[in-house]
Formats: C-alpha cells, sequence, structure tokens
C-alpha cells in the first residue's frame, strides 16, 4: 500500500450484503471465474465501504483507527492485503493524475 | 478475501434462491410442457408487468437472495426480457436462465456477454431434426437452437445443456451428452421428472419412460448409471423447500417450489420479507418431516 495512493471502485462489481455477509459480485466475469464470489470479512468490509475515489489510503487507516481500537500497523498491514487481493480481481483501481 | 461459489454460514431460513417462472409465453409447444397450457392471451395478460417485476426483484435483493433462476415458458419470450436480465444481473444477482435458446441471436448474445450470466441452461432434446422438432413442435427450432449454442460458446457464456429423457428421444439421450461433452465447457443435465400441466393435465405422462427403459438409459452411461445408483442408494432427505429456496410465478405468487404450488403469497399486493418470513413457513408439503416431534407418544394397551 502506498499510503499516498488513491483508489476507486470498479463498476464492474456489485457489493452485496448477504446474511450478514458483505460480498462482491463479479457483473461482467469471464469464463474462468463465472462461478466465484468474493466474501469480506468484517473489517474487510469496513474498510471497502471507506474506499471512496477520493481519500489516499493513509487516511482511510487513520479514519479507522479513530472508530474501531486496533492497532494501526496492524491494520496497515491488513489493508495492504486487501487491497493486493482487491486489485488482483479488478474490484479497485488506482486513480492516476 | 475468500473466493467462493457459495456461501456456507446462512441462517437456517435464509431467501437465499429463487426459482423465478417469468413466463409462462413460449414460441414453441413442447410436448411434456407442464407450463404450455398457460402459453395463451388471456393467460399471459394477468402475468407480472415490467415495472412489478422490477420492485420485486429490488425487494429480493435487499432481503439478500442471491441466487436467481430466470424460467418460463421461455424466459426470452417476453419483450422486456433484458430489462428485468439486466436489472437483475446490475443487482448483484447471481443469475441462470433457462431457456430453449431458439431466440437467441447474436445480438441478444452480446448483451448476455456484456453483461454475464451465472450460466445459460438450454434444452436440447435430441442430436435429430426430425425428434428435436417432434418434441417442439416447432419447425426450424432445431437449427435456431444449435445456432444458438454457437453464439454463446463464441462468446464463452457458461453453458449446460439438458435433456428430459422420454419416449421420442431416449435414443438420442447419449448422442446429446456426448455432444456437450465435446464441447469441453459445456455441462450436462439429463431430467428424469415429467411433471403434469400446471392446469392438471396428464398429456406429458404419454412421453413419460417405463421403469425398465429409464433404467437401461441409465445403464449405457457410467456417469447417468452412477447418479441412479446414487439417488436410489440413498433414503430421501426431508424436503427443503422453503427453507432457503423458493418460487415465484408468473403471476407474482410466492410460493414452496415449482412442483409445489398449492399455496402461494401474493406479491403483488403483499411484501416479500412478510411473504417468506410469515407465509411460506407455513405452507404444506408432503415431503416434509414434523419439524417438532411429539412430546407424548401414545402406547396401545391391550386389556
Amino acid at each position: 500500500m502506498t499510503p499516498t495512493s488513491i483508489y476507486i471502485k470498479h463498476p464492474d462489481y456489485v457489493q452485496r450484503d448477504v446474511a450478514g455477509e458483505c460480498i462482491l459480485v463479479p457483473i461482467r466475469r469471464t469464463l474462468a471465474e463465472a462461478n466465484s464470489i468474493y466474501v469480506l470479512n468484517e473489517t474487510g468490509a469496513a474498510l471497502w465501504n471507506r474506499i471512496d475515489g477520493r481519500r489516499m489510503a493513509q487516511e482511510i487507516v487513520t479514519d479507522f483507527c479513530g472508530e474501531y481500537e486496533v492497532e494501526p500497523d496492524q491494520l496497515a498491514k491488513d489493508f495492504t492485503s486487501l487491497l493486493d487481493d482487491l486489485l488482483s480481481i479488478r474490484a479497485v483501481e488506482e486513480v492516476t493524475g | 478475501m475468500l473466493a467462493q461459489d457459495k456461501l456456507t454460514h446462512l441462517p437456517e431460513r435464509f431467501p437465499y434462491s429463487c426459482q423465478w417462472e417469468v413466463t409462462c409465453r413460449c414460441n414453441l409447444h413442447c410436448v411434456m410442457c407442464y407450463t404450455d397450457c398457460f402459453n395463451r392471451p388471456d393467460a399471459i395478460r394477468q402475468e407480472l408487468g415490467t415495472a412489478e417485476f422490477l420492485r420485486i426483484m429490488d425487494e429480493l435483493a435487499e432481503a439478500g437472495t442471491l441466487e436467481l433462476c430466470l424460467t418460463g415458458g421461455e424466459p426470452l419470450a417476453r419483450p422486456d426480457f433484458f430489462q428485468l436480465y439486466e436489472h437483475a444481473v446490475r443487482c448483484g444477482f447471481l443469475v441462470t436462465v433457462f431457456s430453449n435458446g431458439t431466440l437467441i441471436t447474436e445480438a441478444h448474445a452480446d448483451r448476455f456477454a456484456a453483461l454475464r450470466p451465472h450460466r445459460i441452461e438450454i434444452s436440447l432434446h435430441g442430436t435429430t431434426r426430425q425428434t428435436f422438432e417432434r418434441i417442439t413442435q416447432g419447425q426450424g427450432s432445431y437449427d435456431r437452437c444449435l445456432q444458438a449454442i454457437g453464439f454463446l460458446l463464441d462468446r464463452q457464456i457458461p453453458l449446460v445443456l439438458k435433456s428430459t429423457a422420454m419416449t421420442l428421444n431416449q435414443r438420442e439421450i447419449l448422442d446429446v451428452k456426448r455432444y456437450a461433452a465435446s464441447l469441453e465447457t459445456v455441462g450436462y443435465k439429463l431430467g428424469e421428472e415429467i411433471r403434469p400441466e400446471l392446469d392438471g393435465g396428464a398429456g406429458p405422462f404419454q412421453y413419460a419412460l417405463s421403469e425398465p427403459d429409464l433404467a437401461d438409459l441409465n445403464q449405457r452411461d457410467p456417469d447417468l448409471w452412477r447418479d441412479a445408483c446414487q439417488r436410489d442408494s440413498l433414503e430421501a432427505p426431508p424436503c427443503r423447500s422453503g427453507m432457503r429456496a423458493f418460487h415465484i410465478d408468473a403471476y407474482g405468487r410466492l410460493q414452496l417450489c415449482s412442483g409445489n404450488r398449492r399455496q402461494s403469497y401474493d406479491l403483488r399486493t403483499g411484501s416479500f420479507q412478510t411473504g417468506f418470513f410469515e407465509a411460506l413457513q407455513a405452507f404444506a408439503c408432503d415431503w416434509k418431516t414434523s419439524q417438532e416431534p411429539a412430546l407424548i407418544h401414545p402406547r396401545m394397551h391391550h386389556v
């Protein structure tokens, strides 16, 4: 995670709340991923909900730490891991320019 | 973040999976079809309109339904089919479409490719024009069905072919299965169930295979035989319709399943939440076991 990077959600994913679970459903999936949905855990869902295409990654971490009692370094690691996953399935993009 | 193909931690009762019979209209008149009796103008006029359909669909999304199967009749026979379908995909449902394939044009295939379904299942009744069209009673339907399969494969749309085993096509079932296998990415399902028509008519049963013929068919293919043996060796579990799966008919009536429409809740006038969580669980099903074992077991005394 680059602290100053800004990420935006990709419109090819729809967020669903199903029985209390946060799910990302790809709507332009390929044959290989035809059956995949992506389930976020509680922290992942809370971070996903803060990705807005405006705030820098570090701001999201700071905001999150202000609301929940979490260790900032651990949260930064978790967010990095989540962003890697989201980037790999093209559910988010880094905002450039 | 976990990639999954199903959710595993669901409550015991949750409206996870919906089969929605979006219309009884169809361009074909398959001999074993149970909905074709309502494929007539006066009945079609009673079906849900676009706005009602979309409103109910939004209620399902709000309630957390994830799997949505659009069936018919022939779903694409609805003039507003793609409006409904594209809304469903954009809502984040995993959408499966059951179709006869014969109305799917190249332009339609492009629309499916742009907003992809979870799966399309096409009924392929035989591998010869004569058998196929004897069943569908639609001239030219065989070529149009195969053409649609090609359009969808060209666009890598997840596809399943399926057949209902009947007296008319029993000698071509294994050829259909082999054809599906030759397409590599395409699945195959064999249906054995013939149902009475929705108006109670027994016409489809004249095409039902006898038990020995069905056994003979299954014995000729290792996969079918294995499935048949598994079915026969297991005691049928209690029916779970209405627990995580439910059915909606073309008129907006919520029911336990497609095969049990004895009781309905009208989604035109009531909310889905009330229908699923209050009405549906009280609907009768002959295949459910009693939820609550009796606390007192009467004992017979011979005096």
